[in-house]
This record gives C-alpha cells, sequence and structure tokens, in this order.
C-alpha cells in the first residue's frame, strides 16, 4: 500500500520545527536548507495557520543557508558557519536554534558539529535533525522539543511540587494554540499550580530552562509530544501524565480531574474549581435557551480534524451541544497503536453518541466515507436525510460541505478563511467561544 | 532556441545569466551585466526564498480541470493550502463550471530515501485518475527524487499507456537554481513536451469556402497573451478590452487555461507577453516550431509601457493608426481623471520592490503621477531588464537585486524613510513595522495594467497616504530582530562579490583574444 496523501494538512518535520520555534519568545530559527524551503513553510504558515505572519523572526526574514546545486556535489559546511556567524552578528535573539532540509541531510553534512563548535565558544546555539523525509509538522515538533528538553533544560535536583509543565497543543499547527494554552494554565493556576507552557502568553526562556525544577509534565494529547515527554523523563526525572484536549463543560471537567489525581490535589478544591467554572459557563449559554429551542439549533454533524482536535470538538458537539456527530475522520498520519489510543477516546461520551471514526489523510475520500456511512436517497418519499447538518474541519472541508449542503467551520488546519488571534477553544472559556462561532455561523444570514 | 528535446530545460543562471544579489546603481548594474561578471554574487548572510517549485506551483496551480502530484516529502507544496480556498474562485472566474485543482503529496519518507520513490509517484498518478478524471495530471519533482534519482520521465512513459489524463512532468527542483523565476522555464518546458501540439481538424462533410476563409481570417488576428500568476481576472479583463479594440481575438495563458487550450497556440498569429522576463523560453519554442512570432515588450504598467505595448502589437498587425486613436482616447480621458491625485501625490517619496519588470514600470508610472522614486528592489536580474533600465531617467538611482532579503529592505528603509512602500508579498508585512503605509506591488483581486490600473494604482496610493494608523502603530509597538548596528551599516556589505567566477561573456571575450 502506498502512503501519498491527498492535499496534506500539515507541513513537513522542517515546517513543524520552524512553526514551533517561530513562537518560541526570543528564537531565532535557522534553515540549513535548499533555497525554497523557507519561503514554502513562510507562505504555508502564515495564510493556513489564520494569519499567523512573519512573526519576529520567519517568513521571508527566516535565516536559511539557501544552499543550492554547488553546495550539494562540495557539502554545505562551510556555508552553514558563515550563516551562523553573520546571523549571530546580524540578529538580536537570545536563542538560535538550527534545523535542518533534506538536501544538507542526504549529502551528509554534519550540522550538530558545525553548530556545537558555536556552542562549544559560548554563543547560545541549538541545533537538530529535520530533514523533510523524516515525518510531518508533528514530527518536526517533538524533534524541537526533545532538543530543548536534552540540551537547553537545566537538569534541577529540586522539584517544586507546585510548577508543571503543559505541552502536546502544537504550535501553529493547532491554530488556537496562543489561547488554548493561555485558557489550560489558567485552569491549572485555579488549582494553585504555576504552568509553564513554553508558548503561551507571558512565557520567557526563562521559564522554559527553569522547567526541569518541575514535578509533573502533562502532555495535552494522546499522539502529540510523547517522545519528547520520554526525553523529559528520562533526563530530568520529571513524569508525564497525558490527557486529551478538552473542550466543553464534559471535557474539561474531565482534564481537571485527570490533572488533579496524578498531583493529588484536594478533591474539594478541584470540586469548586469546577463548580465555579460550571456557573460562569452555564450563565452565558442560558442565553441560547430561547434561540436553541426556538430556531432548533439542534444539528448533525461531520468532524474533520487531527487526533487532538477530532475527540474534543466530538465530545464538546455530542454533551454540550447536543448534537449527533455521525461522522468524524481523523487526518494526520498515525500508527496503529496511535490509532488505537485514539480511537477509545470516541467510546465515553455521557450523551451517549458514538459517532462512526474514520481515520484518512486525505481530503478527497470526505463524501466516500459519509456515503459509506449514511444511505442515499433512492427516491424514497420518505427519506431519513442528513439534514439539517453541519462540517467541522479545515478550509479543505469546504468543498464537501457545500456538497453536503451544511454550514460549515474551519478550526483545524489549514485555517484560510479565517483571522484568528488570540481565539481558544479549550476549555470552558473556550467552549464559548466555539459556542458562539457555530452558531454565529447558523445565524449569519438573518 | 531549442531544449524541448530535453527532459530539462537549462537554469536561468546558465541561459540567461540572471543574478539576485547586486547592490548599487542602475547605470552601474548595467555596465557589470554587460560584463558578465554578476553571476557569482552571493550573500553571506541569507533569509529564506521561494524555490522554482514554489513559483512553478502558482503557474500549475491555476491549470483548470487538473491535479497536481509533488513528488516529494511531505512538506513540498505545503503553501498550496494556503491559497487552495481562494484559488477556486479565481478558477470560477474563468469558468464558471470550474473544478478544484487538487494536489497529492508523494511523502516520500526514510524508506523512499533509501529505496527509491517511484512506487508512490506510480499510485499517486493511478489514484489521481481513478478519483478525480482529469484533463492534465501534472507532476512537479522536488529535490529528494531528483538526487535518489527517481525516473520520473520513466514511470511517466510506463503509465501515459494506462491513463486518459495527458500527464505533464515538471522538472523544478529547487536546488538546482537561485533563480526562482528559473520556474517559469521548467512549466513551459513541460507545456511544450506534453500540452502544445496541432490540434486535429477534422474535415466537412460538406466543403464550405467562406467558413474556411473565416476561420483563416480569425486565425490570423489571434494573439497568444501570456499571462502571469500575479495578475488578476480585472488585469486580464483591462487588457483584453484594448486588444479587441484593435479587433484581435485572444488566446489567454498559460494561467487558468484549460489544458487543452495550448494546442491553439500554435495556429495564433502572434504570441505576445505580458511580462517581458516572464515567456521567452515558451515564445522561442512556440516560433522555431510552428512559426508562430512573439513580442516581448515590458510590461503594460503605466502610460507609456501600455502604450509601448500596444503599438508594437498594432505595428505587427499594421494598425498602427488604430491604435493611435485608442491611445488618443484612452489617454486624453485619463489624464483628466488623474488631475486631483497628482495634487495629492506630488512629491511624495517611495521605495518600490518585487519582480524587475514590474518594478521598472511602477516607477516610471510613479514618477509620472509625481512621485520621487528612492530606490529599488528587484528580485533578479536579466538582460530583459535592459531596455527599461536605460531608459531610466536617474542613472544613479539605488537598484537592488534580491530575492526577498528583508534585512536590506530594513536597512534601506530605515535609511531612506519614504512616505510609501511598494512591495512584493511577504515584504511587505516586514516592511510594515518600519512605518509607512504599503501598497502591494500586485493582488491577484484588484487591477495594474492597462489605463484602468494606472487610474486605479494612482487611487490606492492616494488611499494609502489618507490613512497609515495601522503601519505607524505597529512601527511604534512592534520591532524588526536587527540589531541596532545593522542600520548604521552599509545595507550590501552582505553580498560577496568578490572572487567572482568568470562570467560566460566575458570568457568568451578571452577566448576570442
Amino acid at each position: 500500500m502506498s502512503n501519498f496523501v491527498d492535499r496534506p494538512r500539515y507541513l513537513c518535520a522542517l515546517g513543524g520545527a520552524v512553526g514551533t520555534l517561530k513562537v518560541l519568545p526570543r528564537t531565532i530559527p535557522i534553515i540549513h536548507a535548499a533555497a525554497g524551503c523557507g519561503g514554502n513553510i513562510a507562505n504555508a504558515l502564515n495564510g493556513s495557520a489564520g494569519y499567523l505572519g512573519s512573526g519576529y523572526c520567519a517568513g521571508q526574514a527566516l535565516p536559511s543557508t539557501n544552499i543550492y546545486e554547488k553546495d550539494i556535489v562540495f557539502g554545505g559546511e562551510e556555508r552553514l558557519e558563515e550563516q551562523i556567524s553573520n546571523t549571530l552578528r546580524l540578529i538580536d535573539g537570545d536563542l538560535f536554534f538550527v534545523v535542518t532540509g533534506c538536501m544538507v541531510e542526504m549529502i551528509g553534512d554534519d550540522t550538530l558539529s558545525v553548530s556545537r563548535r558555536f556552542r562549544n565558544q559560548g554563543y547560545p546555539v541549538l541545533a537538530a535533525e529535520t530533514a523533510g523525509f523524516k515525518g510531518n509538522s508533528y514530527r518536526g515538533y517533538d524533534i524541537v522539543l526533545e532538543t530543548l528538553f536534552r540540551e537547553y533544560v537545566d537538569v534541577s535536583s529540586v522539584k517544586d511540587p507546585k510548577t508543571v509543565n503543559l505541552w502536546g497543543v502544537v504550535p501553529v499547527q493547532d491554530v488556537f494554540w496562543m489561547g488554548n494554552l493561555n485558557v489550560l494554565k489558567s485552569l491549572l493556576g485555579q488549582l494553585g499550580y504555576r504552568v509553564n507552557t513554553f508558548f503561551g502568553e507571558g512565557e520567557t526562556l526563562d521559564n522554559l530552562k527553569g522547567a526541569g525544577s518541575a514535578s509533573l509534565n502533562i502532555v495535552v494529547s494522546d499522539t502529540f509530544g510523547i517522545q519528547a515527554a520520554k526525553v523529559f523523563e528520562e533526563v530530568h526525572g520529571v513524569p508525564y501524565i497525558t490527557v486529551p484536549l478538552p473542550i466543553g463543560s464534559a471535557g474539561t471537567e474531565r482534564f481537571l480531574r485527570t490533572v488533579a489525581a496524578a498531583l493529588q490535589v484536594d478533591e474539594a478544591i478541584v470540586g469548586q474549581v469546577i463548580a465555579g467554572e460550571k456557573a460562569r459557563y452555564y450563565a452565558y449559554l442560558e442565553r441560547l435557551s430561547d434561540v436553541y429551542n426556538d430556531l432548533d439549533l439542534q444539528r448533525y454533524c461531520v468532524i474533520v480534524g487531527d487526533s487532538n482536535y477530532a475527540q474534543a470538538l466530538t465530545g464538546f458537539v455530542a454533551d454540550d451541544l447536543g448534537w449527533l456527530p455521525e461522522l468524524v475522520v481523523i487526518t494526520d498520519i498515525l500508527t496503529d497503536e496511535e490509532q488505537k489510543l485514539v480511537a477509545g477516546r470516541f467510546g465515553g461520551f455521557a450523551s451517549g453518541i458514538a459517532p462512526r471514526v474514520v481515520f484518512d489523510t486525505d481530503a478527497g475520500n470526505m463524501s466516500r466515507h459519509f456515503n459509506d456511512l449514511w444511505p442515499r436517497n433512492r427516491s424514497q418519499r420518505y427519506y431519513d436525510a442528513f439534514s439539517p447538518a453541519f462540517v467541522i474541519g479545515s478550509a479543505f472541508d469546504r468543498d464537501f460541505a457545500e456538497k453536503l449542503g451544511a454550514p460549515h467551520l474551519s478550526v483545524s488546519y489549514p485555517v484560510s478563511n479565517r483571522v484568528v488571534l488570540d481565539r481558544a477553544y479549550a476549555g470552558y472559556a473556550g467552549a464559548l467561544r466555539l459556542t458562539e462561532d457555530i452558531l454565529s455561523v447558523l445565524v449569519g444570514n438573518r | 532556441m531549442d531544449y524541448v528535446r530535453e527532459k530539462a530545460p537549462p537554469v536561468r543562471e546558465d541561459r540567461l545569466q540572471t543574478c539576485n544579489a547586486y547592490g548599487g546603481n542602475c547605470c552601474d548594474l548595467a555596465g557589470k551585466s554587460k560584463q558578465g561578471c554578476l553571476i557569482g554574487a552571493r550573500r553571506t548572510f541569507a533569509q529564506a526564498q521561494g524555490c522554482q517549485l514554489n513559483l512553478s506551483l502558482a503557474i500549475l496551480n491555476t491549470i483548470r480541470d487538473s491535479v497536481i502530484i509533488v513528488h516529494g516529502p511531505i512538506g513540498c507544496g505545503g503553501s498550496s493550502a494556503s491559497s487552495a480556498g481562494i484559488n477556486k474562485n479565481f478558477l470560477k472566474l474563468r469558468d464558471a463550471g470550474a473544478r478544484d485543482v487538487p494536489w497529492i503529496n508523494t511523502n516520500l519518507g526514510n524508506n523512499e530515501v533509501i529505496g527509491g520513490g517511484e512506487a508512490n509517484l506510480r499510485a499517486a498518478i493511478l489514484h489521481a485518475e481513478k478519483e478525480f478524471r482529469p484533463s492534465a495530471i501534472i507532476i512537479v519533482n522536488s529535490c529528494v527524487p531528483a538526487i535518489i534519482g527517481d525516473d520520473i520521465d520513466g514511470v511517466v512513459a510506463e503509465l501515459q499507456k494506462e491513463v486518459n489524463a495527458r500527464l505533464v512532468p515538471v522538472h523544478c527542483e529547487g536546488f538546482k537554481t537561485r533563480i526562482s523565476a528559473s520556474a517559469y522555464d521548467s512549466v513551459y518546458h513541460g507545456i511544450l513536451r506534453n500540452l502544445v501540439y496541432p490540434p486535429e481538424h477534422e474535415a466537412r462533410v460538406m466543403p464550405d469556402e467562406l467558413e474556411d476563409l473565416k476561420e483563416k481570417y480569425r486565425l490570423s488576428r489571434t494573439v497568444n497573451l501570456l499571462n502571469v500568476a500575479s495578475m488578476s481576472r480585472a488585469d486580464e479583463v483591462e487588457l483584453t478590452r484594448l486588444l479587441k479594440a484593435l479587433d484581435l481575438n485572444l488566446n489567454i495563458m498559460p494561467c487558468y487555461a484549460h489544458p487543452d487550450d495550448f494546442q491553439g497556440a500554435t495556429e495564433a498569429a502572434l504570441s505576445v507577453c505580458i511580462c517581458a522576463t516572464h515567456d521567452d523560453y515558451f515564445v522561442e519554442h512556440l516560433k522555431e516550431r510552428y512559426g508562430v512570432p512573439f513580442i516581448i515588450s515590458g510590461i503594460p504598467i503605466g502610460i507609456r509601457y501600455t502604450n509601448q505595448w500596444i503599438m508594437e502589437i498594432a505595428r505587427f498587425f499594421k494598425l498602427e493608426d488604430a491604435a493611435r486613436r485608442l491611445i488618443a482616447a484612452e489617454t486624453g480621458e485619463l489624464e483628466q481623471a488623474l488631475i486631483p491625485y497628482r495634487e495629492v501625490l506630488r512629491g511624495k517619496r517611495v521605495l518600490i520592490g518585487a519582480g524587475e519588470i514590474r518594478v521598472l514600470a511602477m516607477a516610471e508610472l510613479l514618477r509620472y503621477l509625481g512621485l520621487e522614486v528612492l530606490g529599488l528592489r528587484v528580485h533578479h536580474y536579466d538582460k530583459f531588464a535592459d531596455a527599461m533600465l536605460s531608459e531610466m531617467p536617474d542613472e544613479k538611482l539605488m537598484y537592488n537585486v534580491a530575492t526577498g532579503q528583508p534585512f536590506e529592505q530594513a536597512n534601506l528603509l530605515a535609511r531612506l524613510q519614504p512616505d510609501l512602500f511598494v512591495g512584493h508579498t511577504g515584504a511587505n508585512g516586514l516592511a510594515a513595522k518600519q512605518g509607512p503605509p504599503i501598497m502591494p506591488a500586485f493582488q491577484q483581486s484588484g487591477i495594474y495594467m492597462g489605463y484602468n490600473g494606472v487610474f486605479e494604482i494612482a487611487r490606492k496610493l492616494a488611499r494609502k497616504l489618507r490613512n497609515p494608523a495601522f503601519n505607524r502603530n505597529l512601527a511604534a509597538n512592534t520591532r524588526l530582530p536587527y540589531v541596532q548596528e545593522w542600520y548604521d551599516q552599509d545595507p550590501f556589505s552582505y553580498i560577496d562579490t568578490g572572487d567572482m567566477p568568470v562570467g560566460p561573456v566575458e570568457a568568451e571575450q578571452r577566448n576570442a583574444g
């Protein structure tokens, strides 16, 4: 079986690495790659991630060796050395991180040694090999985190019981990463914990450097950042737990209880936090009591997303909105083991809704999966139609939604038809935003 | 010119001595280029730029009823995701029934790097055929398969017997060239080899000499109008309006054309380039193989170059008098409309950056409107700019050849402090952090070409000047990543012109001597 992908919803490992590094505070990514890798990544990340922009030192400003044919023949190490030293001279940053493209790895450039020479001279230079053929954006995120945890985070024998680290929400690839990290940090803050999220608001490289003194790592994913968590545990002796990304009341309550149990937080405190958040959440949702019931805003639903979002969105529409998510398509490239793990997240919804869950990377296959699930109208007079319906997916899934005659909201990458700034969909606060966005589509032409 | 027999075209460094690293002035540049010594220039600090694969996709993603296969690791072609939504709308502007142009990535991983990627390519082609039934399947080849030695043309030759779609391999591996404009040649090469051939005409059952004559007459007034991916439908409508006024018919291509449209190119009376550096590879081959003559003349932006463009086409068809009347009517009305804008724009200082031909024409237009042009930044330099450069009134005008490289732009903006910046997509957001109001040098919506383009550019510039608050606030509250000392240094200090290899012209002179 071949593994081509019809319209991938991610870049390569290099793309994921750049996406991760460009939003790490005061960090300057340097790519050692053919000219074009940087340009491709710049255009992809800006236009596909809610208009993220070039950032501090990426986009067209991203330092790049731009190697070409001559370097392929003679090797690109000299060019890399020149580029690093001139980047240090020209760019104001606190951490310089070299990541590689396919060509330089195929010709055998020793990027790590070149970078280490700078580090040995006292320059803050790290490097990792992120050739595109090593995997997709999620892999690049993991490689960058692994390198940071191994080589940048200080080893600390003293652990602070009130500090935790949280990752697994992949910057840029989760277009709402910034808002989501802020929400999760604030929730755990209510439990009495300082949280390093590395990429959220107000984070600094110092938080990252001191992350070794945390007492627990919380990976908000079954699939992303797991390798990095293992490295962290190995190097710094900090254990990790994995929890699925929470959206809405049921999911967030589960999230808080799981984390609290691992941290042995007093049940009464967790209960108080949950009660307070739920009170606020329902004080707002109460407003929709009329419109939801007067206009009948219940919908059949198709959800398309990566393994983080698919279960979170499904749980939210099933258990919070009371919708009928009949079909879920999970679009990242997963091993059989990961698929099993992810599929397991679709069993326990309070509403009892059990959607068909399909793993498929190909954008063109949505209609086929839908037709497999839902019987067509064979000119019956009385037909159980998939209507009224709604599609939550990416910008790629608009066509499918149009074919279905359903309205559509882009949540997972690529999101080219929305502008996203600090918007969050995680937690209770995020679920309110998501409710606003989904229902606004439904009342949008009134 | 005859490269069509080769699998891939030569890169532009070799074919045209194109360069992309220079800082100085127009006059000096023209002198250096004639000595052929720019080609070896390079940067010792560089920033991300596009490759020929990226730019190839900008054209190929518009070919209607096609599927693109990006043969490479999973990230190659990833930028298509950002424009997929809007691309369909642009396609529909040309053909209301147009479908989306999907792309498939062959996802070359560790295994393929060792064992070869041809099986992935074969599977992707068969999937594209079965799933989408397109008229053409266009295969763009990236760096990795080129290094591991995948035989793209072999796979294509083998599968062409099994699929109905025309298979079009495009060899546009990024590492082969620093000049992303090599993409134009790579794309045209694939089109020339696989989509350009004389159409079959069925013989009439009943002879009809009058209809035959009409058809012959129609073809004698049919022009291949070669568009660029950076222009809009509105630009096409404007140029179509002007050429229709001379009673000419148009085949508009390559962007947004249907794969079958390219056959018609062989029967046209003339090929006309919209941008001088874009199409020489295509039109030279059309001339060589099918006897279709061509005109390469600047770009129809601004009154002077629009007039020149129309007159050259008119001259070919011996329609000079009609063209003069058209130009007189158009410019008379336009000049009246420009009066209030000249007031607003007079003396405003502007820095311009984008592709060389656009920049040179834009500079001419903005000068004409009364602005003061402080300098030009162009993505590359080749001989197609020479005529326009020689018409530049200020020979000492600052001239920077750079594909992107916004660190040089930042230094220049800080130095020159222009009232306005006109720039290429991707460079504008960085320039904005230095505060000037910005007009994008092109957009796929909006209009820049012909007489209507002149008016709209004037109107847009005036609008930008009316409220520059957004960028001014950005400048006050954000910063670029360069150290402060950079702004005191020579903007071109990272261009290495030393120990440059001898250029081909010089080598020729030496050999002759």
